[in-house]
């Protein structure tokens, strides 16, 4: 009894596997296919900032070009290829034409306007439709802002420091003549002598205090503190480091939904099912057959893709190969009940392809591929844990780039979804068969 | 291929009565009572669209029957276990097998899901050798011609050995010579034990089984042996008598008027007639006495058997004539 079962079972691992080598094509496409994507993704995405084609608008004449692009270029390696116009609409047409990525207009009399109490701005313009371009060139603008005050005050501190060495030499010289002073005062008067030795002290106090501001750096006054970010994790990671999990998760979800929401469908059209029907084979027989042959061959493909991208591309892999492998078949079983589910549920192989289209879609907007979890607004992360994906990326990011063991939690609700998908299916396929040829 | 365990050899394999399915108001089979005896190949013969299909599938259990009663192998189809499964062979209409794969892989595919042995190269062989596919059986199912296609269907219902075989118009769309080669193979299985319940619209085909039923409209006219249809369509056996002289209306009418002739006497040409009598094996001397009494030199007197798409057409007439 025991022996029909398995070999029932395993009557489609032959099948499938045989079905999916008789395309040579599509397992490469499968296996080298993601592997280019990612490389040609780190290639085209170097660790570095873009730099911003500026031009400076300049109302003021008196101010020399030269040293505001030596002045401008030194503060922030962002702004560069930098331009002067001295016209402000020459210089927004630039703009309108691409031909510069910024424009920054340097307020007119700013020394004026500080000076009579008021702040002087400069007007930053760009010409971005991207919000992250656009929240990236405020980020820049911040930059550039703060640091013009930051050398504005190093310079303002340092003329003040110059200022201090005359009133400190002048100090001197008062505490000298105070010093001979007290000489004077005869030892019958000492009140007035008590007097000026506290004149004495006050004066050495001051004394001090103008010799270790004229001793302190510029810098440290203006900016006493600094800030330095380390994150706790092995290691600083570049965009292709960060985006290789979710890019391997959202890849085998795709196929797994791919393949699986193709498998049944085309049976139930080509009339195998109507054989399936009068034939020993149970529903669950089916399901779990499909299952395995899917799984034994995704993970394969997973392992290929995963070492290819760990050893091929460089991407740090500082966890347990146990705990991704884990990871990596419940992703895959949770996608395969979604696309046997959808299997189940379409009438055409058209109908199944949009569907699997439509959940990859959901998968890269949802999942936390693009845009953080956190930043999604409450409701709508509902959505987002209801994909395999979204809890295949959060496990593959911790396991991979934090070395850490498998979230057990996310671990857990994907086994759930995962578990009530197979459940579901098999009762639609049960349906599917047994009752849906029995309707009168 | 021994195939009989588990089956009384008496006995019926199937048993009907009143079947009835509906879908909505059409009804596809009316009220089909009928028996299948065991080890017989029992003929289902209808035009397209008559019920044959919607027959198989309420004896295959794919279908629940709207009313009346069904036994297979002594059980309600609907209700079969494993193990009835197990004693049945279903070959669809339609060429159901998978395309990309090959001829080997599409019958391991099918003994596997059968729950056949793992240990089964040997059994698969013999099949193909069967069905003369032994050399192509590294051939995609898709390169196949649709005899070819035909025989591995065959092949993969064959390949849990069932004792009980439904094969619904196996012979569809299929060369005649190859459909004699099909012929051949079921005469060959029911030797070896199977019951065959084959449908077909070839209804020359009917002399091949042992037990006919004419189905029409969702309705089983009769269940006969293939000679005791002809009886029933032209009312008894059909004589042929050849003369070397030209036969007169008279002589026809005189012949017309025995006591054992049925009917009208057809003429078939001026030396060349047809009769029908109630029993050829008593007829034919009498006949060739009156031909004699009656001055015609004949050439041959003998029994035919009429092409049974006459016999068929005659049977449809019948009942035509019945429903008006």
């Amino acid at each position: 009894m025991m022996l029909k079962f398995i070999t029932r079972i395993f009557s489609f691992l032959n099948k499938e596997i045989a079905e999916i080598f008789r395309q040579p094509a599509l397992i490469v496409l499968l296996v080298l296919g993601p592997f280019l994507l990612m490389f040609l993704f780190g290639l085209g995405y170097p660790d570095q900032n873009r730099p911003l084609r500026t031009t400076f608008v300049l109302e003021d004449q008196n101010v020399p070009p030269e040293e505001l692009k030596l002045f401008t270029e030194s503060i922030n390696p962002s702004i560069a290829d930098t331009q002067v116009e001295h016209n402000k609409a020459n210089a927004l047409a630039k703009l309108a034409r691409n031909q510069t990525d910024l424009v920054i207009v340097v307020p007119a009399n700013a020394v004026e306007t500080i000076q009579s109490n008021q702040q002087a701005g400069f007007l930053v313009y760009h010409n971005e439709v991207d919000p992250f371009q656009i929240a990236y060139i405020y980020s820049i603008a911040n930059i550039y802002v703060d640091e013009v005050n930051r050398r504005i005050l190093e310079s303002a501190t340092e003329q003040g420091q110059g200022s201090a060495g005359e009133l400190q030499a002048g100090l001197e010289d008062a505490i000298a003549k105070t010093q001979d002073l007290r000489q004077t005062i005869p030892l019958t008067d000492p009140s007035t002598a008590t007097q000026v030795d506290e004149l004495l002290k006050t004066l050495n106090a001051t004394h001090d205090k103008l010799r270790q501001f004229r001793s302190m750096s510029s810098s440290v006054i203006v900016n006493p503190f600094t800030s330095a970010v380390s994150g706790i994790t092995p290691e600083q990671f570049s965009p292709t480091d960060f985006f290789a999990p979710a890019v391997i998760v959202l890849l085998l979800q795709h196929f797994s939904i791919t393949f699986a929401s193709l498998s049944i469908v085309r049976e139930r059209r080509s009339g195998i099912m109507e054989l399936f029907r009068v034939s020993p084979l149970t529903a669950f027989e089916i399901l779990l057959g499909k299952f395995l042959t899917y799984l034994v061959f995704e993970m394969i493909l997973a392992a290929i893709l995963s070492a290819l991208i760990v050893w091929g591309l460089g991407i740090p892999m500082f966890g347990n190969w146990w705990h991704f492998a884990l990871a990596v078949f419940i992703v895959l079983f949770t996608s395969l009940g979604l696309g046997f589910l959808i299997s189940l549920i379409s009438r055409t192989d058209t109908q199944a392809v949009q569907y699997s289209m439509l959940l990859l879609l959901a998968s890269i907007f949802f999942s936390g591929f693009l845009l953080d979890l956190r930043l999604m607004w409450k409701p709508i992360t509902a959505i987002a844990w209801s994909l395999p994906a979204t809890y295949g990326i959060r496990m593959l990011q911790d396991i991979m780039l934090r070395g850490a063991p498998i979230p057990l939690l996310i671990f857990s609700g994907i086994a759930l979804i995962g578990i009530a998908l197979f459940i579901l299916d098999w009762l639609i396929l049960r349906r599917n068969i047994e009752v849906q040829y029995s309707s009168t | 291929m021994n195939s009989t365990k588990n089956i009384k050899p008496e006995g019926n394999v199937v048993e009907a009565s009143q079947l009835t399915k509906k879908f909505g108001e059409e009804v596809a089979v009316d009220a089909l009572t009928m028996e299948v005896p065991h080890g017989t190949i029992f003929g289902f013969i209808g035009p397209s669209g008559c019920g044959k299909t919607t027959t198989v599938r309420l004896l295959t259990g794919v279908y629940t029957p709207t009313s009346g009663q069904v036994t297979v192998l002594g059980k309600n189809p609907v209700s079969f276990s494993k193990n009835d499964r197990e004693k049945i062979g279903y070959l669809i209409q339609r060429f159901v097998l998978y395309p990309d794969l090959t001829v080997w892989e599409n019958l391991n595919f099918a003994a596997s899901f059968y729950g056949v042995n793992p240990f089964r190269r040997g059994h698969l062989r013999k099949l193909l050798d069967f069905v003369e596919l032994r050399k192509d059986s590294n051939k995609r199912a898709s390169q196949l011609s649709g005899g070819m296609q035909r025989r591995l269907s065959l092949a993969a219902t064959l390949v849990h050995n069932p004792p009980l075989l439904f094969l619904d118009e196996p012979t569809a769309g299929i060369d005649p010579i190859l459909r004699r080669k099909f012929w051949d193979y079921f005469k060959e299985l029911q030797k070896e034990g199977h019951t065959l319940f084959i449908t077909t619209q070839y209804v020359g085909e009917a002399a091949d089984c042992d037990l006919v039923g004419v189905m029409y409209q969702g309705k089983l006219l009769m269940v006969e042996t293939p000679e005791n249809l002809r009886r029933k369509a032209f009312g008894g056996d059909m004589v042929r008598i050849r003369t070397t002289e030209s036969i007169r209306y008279e002589n026809r009418q005189k012949l017309a008027n025995l006591p054992f002739v049925r009917g009208k006497v057809k003429l078939i040409s001026d030396q060349e007639i047809d009769v029908i009598v109630d029993d050829s094996s008593t007829a034919i001397p009498l006949l060739m006495e009156d031909l004699n009494a009656q001055r015609l030199n004949t050439e041959t007197v003998e029994q035919i058997s009429p092409p049974f798409d006459d016999v068929f057409v005659k049977l449809i007439e019948m009942e035509k004539v019945n429903d008006a």
